[in-house]
């Protein structure tokens, strides 16, 4: 029998424990996205009053805007870099204000920083949080020695300002060599899917 | 080469201040320079910027656009203040209405013209107690110029007088996009005490902007090649990810 899915309330409980610029691991499955959603927005981010920077590159912005909605999750505080819209010729479709930078690829990765680091600089609230939605998505675009060199740097500069990080890995989808890209970097690793540690 | 931060000139860019070690050293002309749309402009408005909030007067020698134009630029910038015009801090100069007062019609400047012409814009920058200038653009007045001696003396002669007066100055120059050289002709880079080049690079179908200090007398610097994004918080730049790298 295969252990249960993490909860919202574990999810959150498990981050609440780690001190501020932290990188943290969180591979999820695909049947717990909607408890992660939660768990990390709003029950951890939002209860501790700080802003996320929602980096997208999976499903688009409006998507996950509709989700959060759905969930009835307060997205006041959640800033999307979304990096898929532009590239599916959605971006006419996709909300373009304060709340929402378009990149336009996720090819596009010095940009992606660029844009986190933008919105890390605009960003009022004392404690700050970046998810990266998810490893996986990225990896597709991207060769594993590019997606590293990424990690390494966005994660340091992250630590460095005192974000934390949290760095999304859908089980179904990832390979040893991500899952040991992301453990590189991370300080961190909550197993919120299927699969046993 | 260790230097004490007073011999700097922070340009106030958070990426370039690290990436020149703290500035650039007081008193140098830097040669800005790459094809069009890369940035320049922003960036050097940005650098004076910077200065007149840090209470140094700085000095915008507008040759290619007019100044409202260019202030319609600057109003973005979340850290932009009017005020810092109004008080004199921030002074915007246009050359074609320069060289109308000096009677300098004809298409190409004589020795004498060029004596005159730095002699007006060091006078200026004297009189303003300006300490940090912005040329935009060079290349612009070359063309006047014609010839590499002519262009050889003229940004020698400004080059020394205002640093003389202890003033950094940025001179904007354009080159075209498939040029291999960092001025168009030639002249200006050798005489530069640094170069800055900006550039769009493609990577797999994706331009990206980008910038690397090619030369900086006085300090140490990263020789490395930096992606920039334009944003209303200023010039941000990230190191350029060399796992996918062309070039």
């Amino acid at each position: 029998m295969s252990p249960e899915l993490m909860s919202a309330q574990q999810i959150a409980k498990e981050l609440s424990e780690t001190p501020p610029s932290s990188a943290i691991s969180l591979q999820m499955s695909v049947d717990n996205y909607l408890d992660v959603i939660r768990g990390v927005v709003d029950l951890f981010a939002n209860k501790k009053e700080m802003d996320t920077i929602y980096v997208t590159a999976t499903i688009s912005s409006d998507a996950i805007r509709r989700v959060l909605e759905a969930l009835d999750i307060d997205a006041s505080r959640v800033y999307f870099v979304d990096c898929i819209s532009h590239i599916m010729m959605g971006a006419s479709a996709a909300q373009q204000d304060e709340h929402t930078t378009l990149v336009e690829s996720p090819t596009m990765l010095e940009n992606l920083m660029l844009k986190v680091e933008y919105l890390i600089r605009r960003s009022q609230s004392k404690d700050k949080l970046v998810v990266i939605d998810s490893i996986n998505s990225l990896a597709i675009h991207n060769n594993n020695w590019i997606l590293s060199e990424f990690l390494h740097i966005l994660v340091s500069g992250l630590r460095s300002r005192d974000a934390y990080t949290v760095i999304l890995t859908v089980e179904e989808h990832s390979t040893p060599d991500i899952n040991n890209m992301v453990s590189l970097v991370c300080d961190h690793g909550i197993r919120a899917g299927k699969q046993e540690g | 080469m260790a230097q004490r931060t007073s011999d700097r000139c922070a340009t106030g860019l958070e990426g370039l201040d690290t990436i020149l070690y703290g500035g650039i050293p007081r008193s140098n002309t830097v040669l800005l320079t790459g094809s069009c749309g890369t940035g320049k402009t922003s960036l050097a408005l940005e650098f004076l910027i910077h200065g007149a909030i840090k209470g140094e007067n700085s000095l915008f020698v507008s040759v290619t656009e007019n100044s409202e134009k260019l202030l319609q630029n600057i109003i973005p910038y979340q850290f932009f203040d009017r005020g810092l015009i109004k008080s004199g801090r921030l002074v915007f100069v246009d050359l074609p209405i320069m060289y109308e007062r000096l009677g300098m019609t004809k298409p190409e400047l004589s020795m004498e013209e060029i004596d005159l012409l730095v002699a007006a814009i060091s006078n200026l920058a004297k009189e303003l107690g300006t300490k940090r200038l912005v040329v935009d653009s060079i290349t612009s007045v070359c063309y006047k110029l014609k010839t590499s001696e002519k262009i050889r003396e003229f940004i020698l002669k400004l080059s020394k007088a205002l640093s003389d007066l202890g003033c950094t100055s940025i001179l904007v120059g354009e080159v075209a996009a498939d040029s291999t050289s960092y001025s168009s002709f030639g002249v200006e880079e050798a005489i530069a005490d640094g170069i800055i080049l900006m550039a769009n690079m493609e990577r797999r179908g994706d331009l990206l902007r980008t910038l690397q200090v090619i030369k900086m007398r006085g300090t140490m610097h990263s020789r490395a090649k930096y992606v920039l994004d334009l944003t209303p918080v200023g010039v941000l730049l990230v190191p350029l990810l060399k796992g996918g790298s062309t070039g």
